[in-house]
């Protein structure tokens, strides 16, 4: 960490801050500049917040060097971590995954409908939302408990593990029950409280990126997660908020090479919540792939027109057939599978 | 295009704007229900101004449904359109183009052995600064009519078509004479003299993204050089601004297949201004090839540290080759070639 200190900074003041950072154990280079001084903190400086130094008032600017994260690291966890996930291996140079399903479950034949469809069309997990983060308070609210029944009886008929958003901590112990995988919606990113209690469990967690977070916030909410004692995070980028009205969002691809090189966990990607369109599913997948992504979320319906939320993003069966099968070409090319 | 008027406006306001409606030909559409009152136009919008209508106290919204441009619409123009530069088609299902070359113009030697370089990766057009527009008045501001000549020599020596950027009408003179394809860059997608200058040329026009429009404000631009004449435009996406900092822009691969819905015009990308990073150029150059785009555009150095601008987001012109190399592999797998 750098610490950039004004001219006339006086002594006292100076010698101040270089105890207050000996104290905590760190060791402190002082650089002397003609306009500024520079303090250079050496050790472990996750455990200091920059805005508490930029308190002082003779401390200008502050610069952190390495990442404030230290589980996702890939420094110091440089082997891939690869997520097990009811069987089903996710991360390192395993399978490309892809995950399709509706994005509200809307009843059990509904789902196993939809589960058999996304198994024969090469699909390994089921998605289904049954607790939903709704902008509107009068849209569908999801089937809750029904809802999380339904998508494990489509798992018993179909041996398709589950996925599913959880969106309190009071319904922990019924997602550690039922769920395969639990889902970290956008909007809870940084719901902190409900991180750390995932952090207690050992059921692996999909988190996705908030839609207006860095990619650095992104990796410390993964933080909160791991450093609570589960290890089991997978990344999910869903598209982010900019000015461009065309799309729901604009998917950022550009997190698959970054996370892998700032981090050790797997990365998928969810094209249907990126663009809000079916259209621009196909590929934007492809791109995924080829960008690298170690898996795939998608929303897929069999009668998108009659869905009970998202039918414009969602694909039909044989289209989300058809994006498998050329996925796996592309995976080929750059030397995976699916 | 829809207009809503007030719940209470006067019949004879009412009338009045239906009238003047139809005196400039449109068919108008009067549907009143309980809480809106609504007044469909149908004719050729193109023309109206949103900002103008609203200017009436009567009317609350504008709800444009046609697309506000016509001859970069796919609608009107439904066969992919390919631009020929110097013999290159992009475009259509022509071969994907592989632009390289460095981010500056920095003398003849320089820019004779990247082209060389360039074409032996693989390359088939080169690309060169000789007018900057760098954000500090401080830095390198290009070898201009210098730089132009380079190119041109190394055009000469290397049979590869030059690409590069005009800042200002008062140089197109010079482009028109020695340059193949005319870039306009993304500070310059909204300098709407320009555009009409280009406009009047036949030169192929390679037109890149702003760094904060949309879609279509970049198809707007893209209609202003065609309405003037010019139908030989080529879009470029190189990143947009958004809140995440890890990269330099964030590329929105989307606009693939997006522009290729609602126009006919070849899209092609520049991962290396998007990103900013030469790490990332790689993947999101295969990604923007299983997208569907038509071409990219790539900062090569053979010497990147000591790089006149640009250096961080350079490739060396192996890595380049295994782009390139990479690249085909995925194009084949889409039924193209590169």
């Amino acid at each position: 960490m750098i610490i950039t200190c004004k001219k006339g900074a006086p002594q006292a003041e100076i010698d101040k801050i270089i105890k207050e950072f000996e104290d905590k154990g760190l060791e402190v280079n002082l650089i002397r500049g003609v306009d500024y001084n520079v303090f250079g903190i050496v050790g472990d400086t996750t455990i200091v917040d920059e805005k508490i130094v930029r308190a002082n008032p003779w401390i200008e600017q502050v610069t952190r060097i390495a990442a404030p994260y230290k589980k996702v690291n890939r420094l110091f966890h440089p082997e891939d971590t690869v997520v097990d996930v009811a069987g089903i291996k996710i991360g390192g140079k395993e399978n490309i995954v892809v995950i399709g399903g509706p994005c509200s479950v809307e009843g059990e034949e509904q789902i196993c409908r939809i589960a058999q469809e996304v198994k024969d069309a090469g699909g390994v997990m089921l998605r289904g939302g049954a607790y939903k983060p709704r902008t509107s308070p009068y849209a569908f609210q999801g089937l809750g408990s029904e809802g999380i029944q339904d998508m494990a009886e489509a798992r018993k008929r179909t041996g398709l593990p589950i996925v599913s958003e959880i969106m309190g901590v009071d319904k922990i112990d019924e997602f550690v029950e039922n769920v395969d995988l639990i889902q970290v919606g956008a909007r809870n990113m940084q719901n902190f409280d409900l991180l750390k209690a995932l952090g207690m469990i050992r059921k692996p967690i999909l988190l996705k990126r908030g839609l207006s977070n860095t990619i650095e916030e992104w990796l410390m909410s993964a933080e909160y997660i791991m450093s609570g004692g589960n290890e089991n995070v997978i990344l999910c980028e869903r598209g982010i908020r900019t000015f461009e009205k065309y799309t729901r969002n604009t998917l950022d691809l550009s997190v698959v090479p970054i996370i892998k090189r700032k981090s050790h966990l797997p990365i998928i990607i969810d094209p249907s919540h990126a663009t809000g369109d079916w259209d621009l599913v196909e590929s934007m997948s492809l791109a995924a792939i080829a960008a690298g992504a170690d898996g795939l979320i998608i929303e897929v319906h069999d009668n998108p027109e009659y869905a009970w939320s998202d039918g414009a993003q969602s694909l039909k069966p044989a289209k989300f057939k058809q994006v498998v099968e050329k996925g796996r070409a592309i995976a080929k090319v750059i030397g995976r599978d699916i | 295009m829809i207009l809503t008027l007030k719940k209470d406006t006067p019949k004879n306001e009412v009338e009045r704007i239906i009238k003047s409606y139809e005196d400039r030909g449109f068919q108008v559409n009067n549907s009143q229900g309980s809480n809106y009152h609504i007044l469909g136009l149908i004719g050729d919008t193109t023309s109206l101004d949103e900002k103008i209508i609203k200017a009436n106290p009567w009317i609350e919204n504008v709800t444009r449904i046609a697309a506000p441009y016509k001859k970069a619409n796919r609608l009107f123009h439904p066969e992919d359109t390919i631009v020929e530069a110097a013999g290159i088609k992009i475009g259509g299902n022509e071969k994907i183009v592989i632009i390289g070359g460095p981010c500056s113009v920095e003398g003849e030697d320089q820019i004779c052995r990247i082209a060389q370089e360039v074409k032996e990766a693989g390359g088939d057009m080169l690309r060169g600064g000789a007018y900057k527009p760098r954000t500090s008045p401080y830095a390198f501001q290009g070898l201009e009519s210098e730089g132009i000549r380079a190119m041109a020599e190394a055009r000469k020596r290397t049979g590869l078509p030059i690409v590069s950027e005009l800042m200002d009408a008062e140089h197109i003179d010079e482009f028109v004479e020695n340059v193949d394809i005319i870039q306009i860059g993304a500070r310059n997608m909204q300098n709407f003299s320009l555009l009409k200058a280009v406009g009047k040329t036949k030169k192929p026009i390679l037109l890149k993204r702003g760094l904060a429009n949309t879609i279509e404000e970049w198809i707007m631009s893209a209609e202003y050089i065609m309405a003037g004449g010019n139908e030989n435009v080529i879009l470029c996406e190189r990143g947009i601004r958004t809140f995440e900092k890890y990269t330099r822009n964030t590329l929105d691969l989307s606009v693939v297949p997006i522009i290729k819905e609602k126009t006919h015009l070849p899209i092609i990308i520049d991962p290396s201004h998007a990103t900013g990073n030469w790490k990332l150029i790689e993947s999101m150059s295969l990604a923007a090839i299983a997208a569907g785009a038509d071409g990219l555009i790539i900062e090569v150095h053979d010497n990147p540290e000591c790089a006149w601008s640009d250096g961080a987001q350079s490739l060396k012109p192996e890595k380049f080759a295994n782009v390139i190399k990479k690249g085909r592999a995925i194009a084949q797998v889409i039924g193209r070639d590169l």
